[in-house]
Parts: C-alpha cells; sequence; structure tokens
C-alpha cells in the first residue's frame, strides 16, 4: 500500500493547487451530476489537504556548505536574522569551497 | 684560467644595475608609455602606495603607482581589472627588478571585455544553449533553495531576508562562492555544481551576486560560471545586480532575475497567499456544492410541494373526481339518450292515435264477432226456447242414464231458471221409449 503510494507520482503543489482551481470551476458552472459533484468535490477536499501538508512540510533551516577536514563538503546549520537576512555565525565565512 | 685571463670588464652588481636602469630608464620609449593589462596581485599599502601587477595571456610587468600619483584616481583599483597604465620603466636596485612606475591609470576601454563576452556569447549561441526550449520552469515551491554567492555579501542577506519574509518556512542551502576577483569563476562554478548533489534535495538554485561595476559582474561573463549554469540539473535563477548590460549567465540561466531580492521573490512564493488560496478555493468548492445540493433540494422541495405529494389523498379525490366527472358525462349522456329517445317517443302521438285507432276497429270487429259468438251461447239457444238441464251439482245432463226419479236437477231457460224433481226418467231407445224408472 505504502510502496503502491509512493510509486504513484504524487503531483506538485502547483499541479494539485490547478486542479483544485479546476474542480471549484466545474462544481460551480453546476454542470456536473450529483453523484459527480460530491466526487469530485471530495477529490478536492483531498487536494487542498494534499496542498496544506505541502506547505508545512519544510521546517525553517539554513545551512552552509564547507570544506571539512577530510576535504569532503559538509553542512553546517546557521542561525540567521530574519529582518535582515545576515547570517549570524561565529565561524569565518569568508571561504569559498574552493 | 686565472684571473689575468680575464680581459674583459668585471662588473660589480651594483656597477651592472645600474648600468641596466641607465639604459632602460634612458630610452625615450620606456619614457611616458602606456601599457595595458589586467590587475593581479594587488596590493593597498598602508602608506598610500600601491603596487599590483599587470598581466596578460603571455607575460607580467610589476607596477608600482605611489601616493602623489594616484590621488587623483577617479574610480578603485580592483583584482583582474583591465587598465590602460601611464607610465616610465624603473629599475629598483635593491631588488634587480623593474617595473612601470605608473603616474596614471585608465579604465581600458570596456570594448576589449565586451569583445571577448561577445565572442563566448557567439560560441555558446552556436551551440544552441540559450535557446529558449532549453529553459526550465522554475519550480512553482522548492522544497529547499540553493545559494550560490558570497556568504557574506549583501546578496545572500536580501536572498535570505525576501525568502524568509515570503516563506518563513522555507529551507536553505548555501554554497559559499569567492564572487569576484580572478578565482571567482571558478569558485561559483563549483558551488553551483555542489548544490547540485542529489542528496542536499535542492529544487533551485540563485547564483548570483549584488550589483557593481561592469569588471565586478565579470565573472558572470566567463565560460566556467556560464558551462555551471548550463550544465546544472537543477534550475537555476541568475542573480546579478545590474543596471545595463545583462551577464551570460542570464542568457544561460533558467530564468534572469535583475537582482537577488528578485530572484528570492522568483524562486519563493508566498506561503500566507498559498493557504489563502487553498482555503479560497475549498471554500468555493464547498459553496459550489452545497449551492448545487441547495439548488437540487429546492427542485425536490417543488416537486414534494405538488398537492398530489403534499395530499395523497388528493390523487384519489383527483380520480375520484374524475370518477364523477365521468359519471356526469354518462348521466348526461344517458340523459340526452333518454330525452332523445323521448323525444322520439313524443314524437309518436301518430302512432298512438293510429294505435287507438286500431283498438277501435278491434275492439268494433271484437264486438261483432262477441254476437257471432253470443248467438252461439247457450243463453242465445236458450232464448230461441231451449232449456238446460243440470243436475245437483250444476253439471249440464246430457243423457238419462245418470238421472234417477225423484232427483233434483234444475232447470235453466232464457230468462231463468227452475227447481225440479224428477218424476219419470225414459230413456229414448230406437224404435221406441223405455222407462227406466218412475219416481
Amino acid at each position: 500500500m505504502e510502496k503502491k503510494s509512493s510509486a504513484k507520482a504524487k503531483p506538485s503543489f502547483e499541479k494539485a493547487l490547478e486542479e483544485l482551481e479546476k474542480i471549484a470551476e466545474r462544481l460551480e458552472d453546476g454542470s456536473l451530476g450529483l453523484e459527480e459533484s460530491i466526487a469530485e468535490f471530495e477529490r478536492g477536499t483531498r487536494l487542498a489537504r494534499y496542498c496544506r501538508e505541502k506547505l508545512d512540510e519544510a521546517e525553517r533551516r539554513i545551512e552552509i556548505l564547507q570544506k571539512g577536514e577530510n576535504g569532503s563538503v559538509e553542512k553546517r546549520a546557521v542561525r540567521v536574522k530574519p529582518d535582515t537576512g545576515e547570517i549570524d555565525d561565529d565561524d569565518d565565512m569568508q571561504g569559498s569551497l574552493l | 684560467m686565472n684571473d689575468n685571463s680575464i680581459q674583459q670588464k668585471v662588473y660589480t652588481v651594483a656597477e651592472l644595475t645600474r648600468s641596466i636602469k641607465r639604459t632602460l630608464e634612458g630610452r625615450a620609449e620606456f619614457n611616458n608609455l602606456w601599457v595595458k593589462g589586467e590587475i593581479f596581485n594587488l596590493t593597498v599599502h598602508s602608506s598610500g602606495h600601491i603596487y599590483f601587477s599587470l598581466r596578460d595571456n603571455d607575460a607580467v610587468i610589476s607596477a608600482v603607482f605611489f601616493r602623489h600619483a594616484n590621488r587623483n584616481l577617479t574610480f578603485k583599483l580592483k583584482e583582474g581589472m583591465n587598465i590602460l597604465a601611464l607610465g616610465s620603466i624603473t629599475v629598483y636596485e635593491k631588488r634587480g627588478s623593474y617595473q612601470i612606475n605608473v603616474s596614471m591609470v585608465k579604465q581600458e576601454g570596456l570594448g576589449e571585455l565586451q569583445k571577448r563576452i561577445e565572442m563566448l556569447k557567439q560560441k555558446l549561441a552556436a551551440e544552441g544553449v540559450f535557446s529558449p526550449e532549453r529553459k526550465r520552469p522554475i519550480p512553482f515551491l522548492p522544497r529547499r533553495l540553493g545559494i550560490a554567492t558570497s556568504p557574506t555579501g549583501a546578496a545572500v542577506q536580501d536572498i535570505i531576508k525576501v525568502a524568509l519574509r515570503r516563506y518563513p518556512t522555507i529551507e536553505i542551502i548555501i554554497a559559499p562562492a569567492v564572487v569576484q576577483g580572478v578565482d571567482a569563476p571558478v569558485s561559483i562554478a563549483r558551488a553551483i555544481e555542489e548544490l547540485n548533489r542529489p542528496e542536499y534535495r535542492i529544487d533551485c538554485i540563485i547564483a548570483g551576486r549584488g550589483g557593481g561595476s561592469f569588471e565586478d559582474l565579470m565573472p558572470f561573463n566567463e565560460e566556467p560560471v556560464v558551462r555551471a549554469v548550463l550544465a546544472s540539473r537543477v534550475p537555476v535563477i541568475s542573480a546579478v545586480g545590474h543596471q545595463i548590460d545583462h551577464p551570460l549567465s542570464d542568457d544561460a540561466a533558467d530564468y534572469a532575475a535583475p537582482t537577488p531580492s528578485a530572484a528570492a521573490e522568483i524562486a519563493v512564493p508566498v506561503k500566507s497567499e498559498l493557504v489563502e488560496e487553498i482555503e479560497y478555493l475549498s471554500i468555493r468548492a464547498s459553496s459550489a456544492l452545497a449551492s448545487r445540493l441547495s439548488g437540487l433540494g429546492e427542485r425536490l422541495d417543488a416537486i414534494a410541494a405538488l398537492r398530489c405529494f403534499r395530499n395523497p389523498r388528493e390523487i384519489v379525490a383527483m380520480r375520484e373526481l374524475s370518477l364523477v366527472d365521468l359519471e356526469q358525462r354518462m348521466t348526461m349522456a344517458l340523459k340526452e339518450g333518454i330525452s332523445a329517445g323521448r323525444q322520439r317517443l313524443l314524437s309518436l302521438p301518430d302512432l298512438y292515435r293510429l294505435w287507438k285507432t286500431e283498438a277501435r276497429s278491434r275492439r268494433s270487429r271484437l264486438e261483432l264477432a262477441r254476437g257471432a259468438v253470443d248467438k252461439l251461447s247457450p243463453k242465445g239457444v236458450l232464448r230461441r226456447g231451449y232449456s238446460l238441464v243440470t243436475d245437483a251439482r250444476g253439471r249440464v245432463i246430457k243423457t238419462v242414464k245418470t238421472i234417477k226419479s225423484g232427483e233434483s236437477i234444475g232447470v235453466m231457460v232464457a230468462d231463468g231458471s227452475m227447481g225440479c224433481t224428477v218424476n219419470t226418467v225414459q230413456r229414448e231407445v230406437r224404435g221406441g221409449k223405455e222407462i227406466i224408472g218412475k219416481g
């Protein structure tokens, strides 16, 4: 079941939102039969939930890539000041990946 | 060999160097000459003197730009900058080096650089890498945003600020790069490559830097950067602050933003608007369904409100009504039939009269017949003088055989009857009478 749902490509947020919009339009123009209307509405409800989930998926995390000791590149989380976007970090930020 | 064998003059280092110095500095063509080259190893000393080298593809020359000469400079010398320098060749004896003592610097006509950019642009265009079909859409909602720029510049701050304002829970990975100087092109290219690593799950990369002079933006015109942008698996937004000429990275990128802030706006949607949009669409869908249902409900109500459904007995009543109607029609028809019949009947008086006449005539015939019958009746016979004799029980006596003497008999004549007693009985035989009894 899990495998099946993951194999089925989930729509992108944008696609889901577009589809939701189309459903709203179809429901509004009233051309659908009652059973169809209810089925469409249920699909719309699922899409809206999916979209909301997508929006809440990410959690603010700002990371910076750094050369590690063995030459590999590592990620390191940094704090930022949201109002200025300034990276509030003690380590030397001058370095590049070179 | 010994020292005596040396016939030629032997210089001291100082003598030789002085000789070189005289030779070089004395040549007119080495005085106040113009030389063009790219600045590198630029050092601005605390004394105010500027030291650098000028180079081109094949050679290098040191330069010194003393404070008294450089204080009228109208722009800041930068690493990698192409300049025209006016100066004279001097020899610095203590280091045995020669350099150009610069008295004036002009930015090299940008023509050279532009020519180089143009050539690269044409080369890349010939490869078809700038064709619009190659441009990929920027994802509407990136899971993670990658930034390839200087971690200390204004650009990264602008991008982070705008991105967080629009989407407070966005995830960002910064790949630090040197964005100016000779190392910049490779550094920027590396950063873009790094952000493409699949494990970072980045959906969109912003590569750029804040605004600057033409030379500042030059790395984004260099082939390594342009190639890295073209090779990127992840869509790239070029974000180089510029006013007039856009860098080649803009042509190569999937989207060209005029500034880093603008790039962040393209890359990151406004979360609150998305939430609103979803709510709005959900409400539209549910209210559309609700109105559809209530519309259907109204139709249902309207149908249910029909009299027949409101009061099922009315169906019966209606049937009754039609029954009554039918009856009435039947009655009417019947009545009409009767009246028509009556009419026909009433139209029969002639028949009646006919019948009366007939009856009368029949009666008269009857009376005639009765007259005839009367003549045949015993009474008529009696009137003609005959009598009718009956026994005691009223039976007509047709023979003397049953009559005995002394028996009471009745005799009926035309106008009455008489009671008699039989005295004698005589039976008539052929030829005479036989006396049967004597009373």
